[in-house]
């Protein structure tokens, strides 16, 4: 359909010296002139100069002109430029069109007449082609000032601070009882060797206290709705059968509690009561029942935390909540989960007790661990040997093809804290030492000089049967360093396993909601890898921290800055548009068959059950097209390029 | 080996059958049953939805004839779940296409009962109706005479795929004696019960029907290599194409035949293709001259484009072209080529994907 | 005997391909100019009618170009296109063009010099080829 008789004017510029002479300029304005539907036909220096654009307005303003052809440089130089001066003089500036004679064919030609033919028929491409354009506009449509982070560890406090630093409402949601995520378990950290709760505890709570900060701990995104700018977030909260508003913190209800429970805070390495808070500085403190555990809901009988309880804040009748809060954006930041190496049972974990996951150690190492931060053996007695194994289920095609990026500085953290708080000899069995950071390959120096043995050899095998008589009841390890070319067996009394990393349980529930995309691995995928790292596919939805790969807190904090800056930067616009080369579905061509909702990428496609139709939600459409390739009757078809716009810029470079 | 049962013609093979399919509605098995019967106006069957015992006396599902590939009807019936049972008495060809036509939304498969007929092929209209009038029990002949049975069309000549997939109960009169009775295999659970319900003793299938499969499968296989071949020949050129397809007239009926062409308006009806007189002119300008209606060749290739990997080889296009084109011939032929290249085989599973939605780097 | 110049037909991506045949621009790396250059948002909107109506047109070649698996702006466009384009080459193959006069390729948008190496390829190849067999019949 031709929206209005077209009249079109055609402009070829010479780009200076950079178009002509190549091209014959004059030429292929003649020969312009003389196509169809063409009113006015000019070449000119410079088309983006001021008085080259003016040229335009004045030609459409007084020869009444509804088409423009520029024939100059690539459309992702200035085709926004000549749009705007289509829109100044009043018409369209979908009704513009370029050719890109310079890039395409100034520059890459050896051969004037060669060039000049070639600009022809691009330029006529363009004139049948705008003939069949639309006049397109866009929605403006406005932006909740509001957003939610989902995951409460370092990555999600910072986001969720930075963001309500700006003054925007963040409601930031916890799947645990308290927010700290994994940082809130480890003891110092790398390479400056900081104490990990010293820093993290006053961010926690000054997201607790923040104004514009509202916690939804012990909950869980249960889904969304809406769009970019609009998103309706369903927050299911757990019952802690606490009623957090008369709970003053005090903690009677913990001691009084007779049930004991592995603590998962503490990696299953000490207890807790059924009535917990998952560790001291835990925020918010209000302690919840654990309803598995509690002799009350098990049995029916006890409840003495209510009885001791004298703000009477114990709520057994509590239940399940569903909140709705809205956000014109939301950050991921979901974290990730520490490789369960049981799996590898050349290491023996599950079957030694001396073998340690590297986040076990993190709580032996810690002042608030299962032994109050002294390095004991499950016997009582400092080890005098540690190995320490890198890579265990990284760089490991059976496990994670990927390198966890972090195990390196954890272990090499971990040889230093044994050197420092024990004699004992370190072994560490690395594949390669990945250091790269500020002080990164400084610290791995420092570890050396500390007398630690590093070994280049992936660990063959941990065992109990003992080398000699000498070493009964140790453990020894068996590896090749494959610098010397020895095998080695080395008799230890501990063994910590530099654990890999991958993405949160869950994080595939969190993606299906929000429909991000996740790799192979389950790692979120950024928009772009090097230009939009924080962003998503989904427009105003961002990443911050692990979901999207390993990385360690400096980096995690840098990414949930930008996050957070990418998110206020929408709500701080206050609209969004949507684009206007988009999809359209033809309700009266659809056939119904759904084909164009199981391509679509964004799911921007949904389907109307009365009609029958598949209907295009134009908020969250990019205009990929693939919807209108996949559809053979063309009832759906990308406005700006459709078939018959495409098809007639063909025929006419076949003429 | 599926459960088998016979069905007693005793010399009557149409109304036997008719009795099987009246039983499932006086027994309440199904709610309707869609069958091929003539009308009283004409010998030639067609789709026909029955509810009543009474009239389906007058279905004839193995008549050798069928103006439509019965899949869109089927498909119009079972649109969306309206809570009734549906037997559906289908070809292979109809099957395989209303299994695409599911996978497409366009219907339901909840809820029926699929009653497959191993199929020997049907005859062109004209060819049935001239036959008919010289036999009045033409589809008892039909099983029992050879050539009768060359006489069937030319896409059900080269038909290898005559045994239904997909079906809950296959009619097979395939090495059997028509006058004598038929076979009925129940290849699903759905089957197996209503075989049970209906009272049938079931049994191993009795020998010496495979082999007269095998003989069928070989005489089709090769049937159908010669005719690749002819095909080939005549259209291994885009001139050749030309030529081929000359006489087409863009009535788009092989289109409206086609069962997997399931477009509410084909592309080539809409805006996309109705030209202004400038372009028609300029296309004329650019060898001096332009046939009118333009993009036939565009519209048959674009078909194949878009519906070859869907093709059931049913050969109703051929049928339908008033220019006697032989549409199906080149189609088929198409389809097999590209069906091998996406190893995709149409109307095989209700699962297997649509080659165009799997994404991924291969082929 | 004037040597056979093709007309190439070249739809291309905006954000890879098409990228880069703008980076061969200001390199500029000359290649032939046979290649006229149709942009498209994405090769995942590439139409099957498309590459039938250029070589019923006339092309002698048609060049997809789309950005690398796993770098499509819009997720994986490319890969919807691999298929439908292997489909259509097989067609074409049944009526007598060479499947090599369609050929689909990824170039990210880097990649200037792959796009300069790839258009004198495939002009080389179309060349060698002959013009295509529809230019001298009339079309229906």
């Amino acid at each position: 359909m031709k929206y209005e008789q077209p009249a079109i004017g055609v402009y070829i510029c010479h780009c200076g010296m950079n178009i002509a002479p190549k091209v014959d300029v004059e030429n292929v304005a003649a020969f312009a002139a003389a196509l169809e539907h063409v009113v006015v036909a000019r070449d000119y220096k410079f088309m983006c100069s001021s008085p080259g654009q003016s040229l335009i307005i004045k030609d459409i303003r007084e020869r009444g002109l509804n088409r423009i052809i520029v024939a100059s440089c690539s459309p992702r130089m200035h085709e926004k430029t000549f749009r705007k001066a289509c829109e100044q003089a009043g018409i369209n500036p979908h009704y513009l069109q370029m050719a890109n004679i310079r890039e395409q064919i100034s520059w890459v030609t050896k051969d004037s007449n060669d060039a000049t033919a070639k600009a022809k028929d691009q330029v006529a491409a363009a004139v049948a082609r705008v003939v069949y354009h639309a006049p397109l506009t866009s929605l403006e449509i406005p932006v909740k000032k509001s957003m939610v982070v989902v995951g409460g560890g370092i990555a999600g406090i910072q986001a969720a601070l930075t963001a309500a630093e700006a003054g925007y409402n963040v409601h930031l949601v916890e799947r645990e009882p308290s927010i700290g995520g994994h940082m809130a378990k480890f003891d110092k950290t790398f390479p400056t060797l900081d104490c990990a709760a010293c820093i993290m505890t006053p961010k926690m709570v000054e997201a607790a206290q923040h104004p514009d900060i509202t916690l939804h701990t012990y909950s869980e995104v249960a889904s969304v709705e809406g769009f970019v700018g609009n998103f309706k977030v369903g927050i299911r909260q757990k019952p802690r059968y606490i009623d957090a508003s008369k709970c003053t913190g005090c903690g009677v209800c913990t001691t009084k509690c007779p049930s004991k429970v592995i603590s998962e805070f503490d990696q299953g390495l000490t207890f807790r009561k059924a009535i917990y808070s998952p560790f001291p500085q835990a925020i918010p403190n209000t302690p919840v029942i654990d309803r598995e555990n509690c002799l009350y809901f098990t049995k029916g009988r006890c409840r003495a935390c209510e009885k001791f309880c004298e703000a009477h804040a114990i709520a057994f009748d509590q239940k399940e909540e569903i909140l709705t809060v809205e956000a014109g954006s939301i950050i991921i930041a979901t974290g990730f989960q520490t490789f369960d190496p049981t799996p590898l049972t050349q290491y023996g974990y599950g079957r030694y007790p001396e073998v340690y996951t590297s986040l076990e150690f993190e709580r032996i190492n810690n002042a608030t661990g299962p032994t109050a931060g002294k390095l004991l053996m499950k016997n009582g007695k400092p080890p005098e040997k540690v190995a320490i194994i890198h890579c265990v289920g990284s760089r490991d095609s059976r496990y994670h093809a990927y390198c966890s990026r972090v195990c390196c500085m954890v272990s090499m953290k971990f040889a230093h804290l044994v050197r420092e708080k024990t004699n004992a000899e370190v072994w560490e069995f690395y594949i390669d030492i990945r250091s790269p950071g500020k002080l990164y390959e400084e610290f791995y120096s420092r570890v050396q000089e500390e007398g630690v043995h590093m070994v280049r050899g992936r660990v063959a095998e941990v065992t109990d049967i003992p080398e000699n008589a000498k070493n009964e009841g140790r453990l020894t390890v068996v590896a090749e360093n494959t610098l010397t070319r020895r095998i080695l067996r080395v008799p230890v009394d501990m063994v910590l396993l530099g654990v890999g990393l991958e993405p949160a349980k869950g994080a595939d529930d969190i993606g299906r909601m929000l429909g991000v995309q996740r790799d192979k691995d389950g790692w979120f995928n950024e928009l772009h890898a090097k230009l939009a790292p924080v962003k998503t596919a989904m427009s105003g939805i961002f990443l911050a921290g692990c979901c999207q790969g390993p990385k360690d807190i400096p980096d995690t904090v840098a990414q949930a800055s930008a996050a957070a800056g990418e998110a206020v930067s929408l709500l701080a616009k206050g609209t969004v548009r949507t684009l206007a080369e988009i999809s359209y579905i033809d309700p009266d061509l659809c056939s119904g068959c759904k084909t164009c909702i199981e391509v679509c990428p964004y799911t921007a496609i949904g389907f109307d059950e009365g009609r029958r139709v598949a209907v295009v939600n134009e908020a969250l459409c990019k205009g990929c097209g693939s919807c209108a390739a996949a559809c053979p009757s063309s009832a759906a078809a990308i406005r700006h390029f459709s078939g018959r716009q495409i098809m007639e810029e063909m025929e006419a470079l076949l003429l | 080996m599926h459960p088998f049962a016979f069905l007693k013609t005793d010399g009557h093979l149409s109304s036997s059958v008719a009795g099987f399919l009246k039983k499932l509605l006086t027994d309440k098995i199904a709610d309707a049953v869609l069958a091929a019967a003539p009308t009283p106006y004409s010998l030639l069957p067609m789709p026909t939805l029955f509810t009543d015992p009474e009239q389906i006396e007058k279905a004839n599902p193995l008549a050798p004839a069928a103006p439509f590939n019965t899949a869109r009807q089927a498909a119009s019936i079972l649109k969306h779940e309206t809570g009734k049972r549906i037997a559906l008495v289908l070809r292979p060809c109809e099957i395989r296409a209303l299994v695409e036509l599911t996978k497409l939304k366009q219907c339901v498969l909840e809820n029926t009962i699929i009653i497959g007929v191993k199929c020997l092929g049907r005859m062109e209209n004209a060819v049935y109706l001239e036959a008919s009038s010289q036999n009045a029990n033409l589809t008892q002949a039909f099983y029992d005479d050879p050539v009768l049975q060359d006489r069937i069309c030319s896409s059900c000549a080269i038909c290898t795929r005559f045994q239904p997939v997909h079906a809950d109960i296959s009619l097979s009169v395939i090495g059997m004696s028509a006058n004598e009775s038929i076979g009925l295999s129940a290849e699903t659970d759905v089957g197996l019960a209503v075989l049970k319900q209906l009272g049938f003793e079931t049994c191993d299938a009795p020998e010496g029907r495979k082999d007269a499969v095998n003989r069928l499968l070989e005489k089709r296989e090769s049937a159908k290599t010669a005719a690749f071949e002819k095909t080939r020949d005549k259209t291994d050129s885009i001139e050749k194409f030309q030529r081929y397809f000359a006489d087409c007239l863009n009535c788009h009926n092989c289109r409206v035949a086609c069962p997997v062409c399931y477009c509410r308006e084909c592309v080539f009806l809409t805006d996309v293709f109705a030209h202004d007189p400038e372009v028609l002119l300029r296309r004329a300008s650019k060898k001096g001259m332009v046939k009118l209606p333009t993009d036939t060749t565009m519209f048959h290739m674009t078909r194949m484009a878009h519906m070859a990997h869907a093709c059931v080889a049913c050969g109703h296009c051929s049928s339908v072209c008033p220019s006697h084109i032989p549409v199906a011939d080149v189609f088929i032929r198409v389809a097999e080529e590209i069906q091998n290249l996406y190893a995709y085989e149409p109307g095989r599973d209700l699962s297997e994907a649509i080659p165009l939605l799997v994404f991924d780097e291969g082929v | 005997m004037k040597e056979f110049e093709p007309k190439i037909i070249a739809m291309v991506c905006n954000w890879c391909t098409y990228t880069a045949a703008d980076l061969a621009g200001t390199s500029r790396l000359m290649y032939p100019a046979n290649i006229r250059i149709v942009r498209l948002m994405c090769t995942g909107m590439i139409d099957q009618k498309y590459i039938l109506k250029a070589f019923l047109d006339g092309a002698d070649g048609v060049f997809i170009g789309g950005c690398h698996p796993g770098d499509c702006h819009y997720i994986n466009g490319n890969l919807k296109a691999v298929k439908r384009i292997s489909g259509v080459r097989k067609l074409l193959e049944q009526f007598g063009f060479d499947p090599a006069r369609l050929k689909l390729q990824w170039i990210g948008a880097s990649e200037g010099p792959e796009f300069q190496r790839h258009m004198t390829e495939f002009v080389s190849t179309v060349k060698s080829m002959g013009p295509n067999p529809a230019r001298d019949c009339m079309i229906l």
